[in-house]
């Protein structure tokens, strides 16, 4: 078993042009998913991120910061998944709804393991 | 309306025994088993809630459905209220912290299968060997039972102030020695029940043997220690059966004599004099069907053995046909496991009714003046009888006078006093 984290990304709040049923739809979707998730033990924590935020960037001195570009590609949210490789992360990712109503792209990071202090 | 009132307390109340502890258990692993009392906090308010709303709108169709429904939502506030104020050391807590992940954790940490697992979790935890045996006891009755204080102390005759302070002490046992809230696992799921069972047996027996109290409160006990064990016998978890079937043989063929042992004046009335047609037939069955079940496997336990005497006694036509031979023969295997003097003391009894009152009384010697005896009121009645039985009248009344400085309530006073005059 190892630990993935998965970015979730799409262009703007993917939420925003849905209807109040498109929403709900989504929301029970998701919601089916993430019970998927949970009931077989892969799920260690999944949240939405705030559409609201800043970035700094730059060099220390140099430093810049301002609102972050919501029309860009921006990570909505993210899962911290166990599964048992790479390829089965790739399996759960592919698996979340996003897909089905808008384009989205969802990163799929191992986090790195500790083998311990030599 | 204060008819109607009534009505919806009853009603609640009833709800509230059978929902209680599910709802407390789940709770507990939501926010973890360093916080039960929270967890019992918020069952409760859940409960005056719907006991408020519902003296105005009636009981709605599903009031189980809906104290649930409350509960649930003051979970979720609470733990996103609290977020960082409380350390909540489990992953449900997380789950309810995420607008993502609250919706699928509550449907499925509310589905059955979890809750009776939840429960099977919480009475592990509540009999944790660490925590005193007093405590467990209180602390089981307390979130697993919904009894509440009062009703704890009355039926231990012993002050609110008192159990307050043992479940006190439980909670903070659970807290400093970071107990899990799991069933164990392999090797130690063993060794866990054993002590798990001997926690229910002891529940049962407060109420079966208490000398005095509220018959209505002690019979309660008996049910608890009952339901309790077929929390643990149901679940699927519990891949060894056999000695929780055979420790609920033993508790529903005691149980089914409950209401015989005592007269319509509440004095107790022994075996031999009690109205068999008063036992419960059905709770008899159940035991006896749980004893059936207890046998395939080849353990054998104190609890098979006690359960088989006791079952005896239950299909003896009357005390005159009991079929003392069989009952002897058991005790010698009881004693091969359990050689304490109380054991030792009720086969002396048996041998009495086989082979006569002296031979019983040449094998009390073996127990003469063990101390857990000295303060045990059937160790004297039962002298007595056999030393009268062996026409040593003399000693047995010397018996029964020794027996009337013991501190023993009216009742039994009245029954010795009335003995010593027909010996």
């Amino acid at each position: 078993m190892q630990e993935f984290m998965l970015f979730i990304k799409t262009k703007g709040d993917h939420l925003e042009g849905l209807s109040p049923e498109e929403q709900q739809a989504h929301i029970q979707k998701i919601g089916n998913y993430i019970g998927g998730l949970m009931q077989s033990g892969k799920l260690k924590s999944a949240q939405p991120l705030d559409m609201a935020g800043a970035v700094v960037y730059g060099n220390k001195g140099t430093f810049k910061d301002g609102p972050f570009n919501e029309s860009k590609e921006v990570i909505v949210g993210y899962f911290h998944i166990s599964a048992e490789n790479l390829d089965e992360a790739i399996e759960i990712a592919k698996a979340n709804p996003i897909f089905e109503s808008e384009e989205a792209s969802i990163e799929i990071r191992p986090i790195k393991q500790m083998d311990g202090i030599n | 309306m204060s008819k109607g009132q009534a009505g919806i307390s009853d009603k609640i109340d009833h709800l509230f025994r059978y929902e209680y502890g599910k709802l407390v258990s789940v709770l507990t692993k939501t926010f973890g088993a360093s916080n039960i009392e929270l967890a019992e906090d918020v069952v409760q308010e859940a409960m005056l809630e719907a006991l408020k709303q519902w003296e105005y709108k009636g009981i709605p169709q599903n009031p189980v459905g809906w104290i649930y429904k409350v509960a649930k939502y003051k979970a979720v506030n609470l733990v996103n209220r609290e977020k960082y104020k409380r350390e909540y050391s489990s992953v449900v807590a997380q789950y309810l912290q995420s607008e993502w992940t609250v919706e699928p954790a509550l449907n499925h940490i509310f589905t059955e299968k979890e809750i009776e697992d939840d429960q099977l979790r919480m009475i592990f935890t509540c009999c944790h060997p660490s925590i005193s045996t007093d405590s467990q006891i209180a602390l089981t009755l307390k979130t697993l039972c919904g009894f509440s204080i009062p009703e704890i102390s009355k039926a231990f005759l012993s002050t609110e102030e008192s159990i307050n302070k043992r479940l006190v002490r439980a909670r903070k046992t659970i807290r400093d020695s970071n107990i899990a809230f799991e069933v164990p696992m392999g090797r130690e799921l063993g060794q866990r029940m054993v002590s798990v069972m001997e926690t229910i047996y002891l529940l049962f027996n407060e109420g079966y043997n208490a000398s005095s109290g509220n018959s209505f409160i002690r019979f309660e006990l008996c049910a608890e220690a009952i339901r309790l064990a077929e929390i643990i016998s149901q679940n699927t978890n519990i891949v060894n059966k056999s000695k929780i079937h055979a420790l609920l043989a033993l508790m529903s063929l005691n149980a089914s004599r409950f209401t015989s042992r005592a007269d319509a004046f509440g004095n107790s009335v022994d075996l031999e004099h009690q109205d068999r047609s008063k036992w419960d037939k059905s709770l008899m069955h159940r035991g006896l069907v749980y004893l059936e079940r207890s046998m395939p496997q080849r353990e054998v336990s104190n609890y098979h053995i006690l359960a088989t005497i006791s079952a005896h006694h239950c299909t003896a036509k009357d005390f005159k046909s009991t079929d003392w031979e069989s009952i002897l023969s058991l005790y010698d295997n009881l004693v091969k496991i359990d050689r304490s003097s109380i054991v030792l003391l009720n086969r002396a009894i048996v041998v009495s009714k086989v082979k006569g009152a002296g031979d019983a009384l040449a094998e009390l010697e073996a127990i003469q003046d063990k101390t857990v005896l000295l303060s045990y009121l059937p160790y004297y009645t039962a002298k007595a009888e056999l030393h009268f039985l062996n026409d040593q009248a003399e000693v047995a009344r010397n018996l029964l006078k020794k027996a009337l400085d013991l501190p023993i309530n009216e009742n039994y006073r009245s029954l010795i006093i009335n003995k010593l005059k027909t010996y």
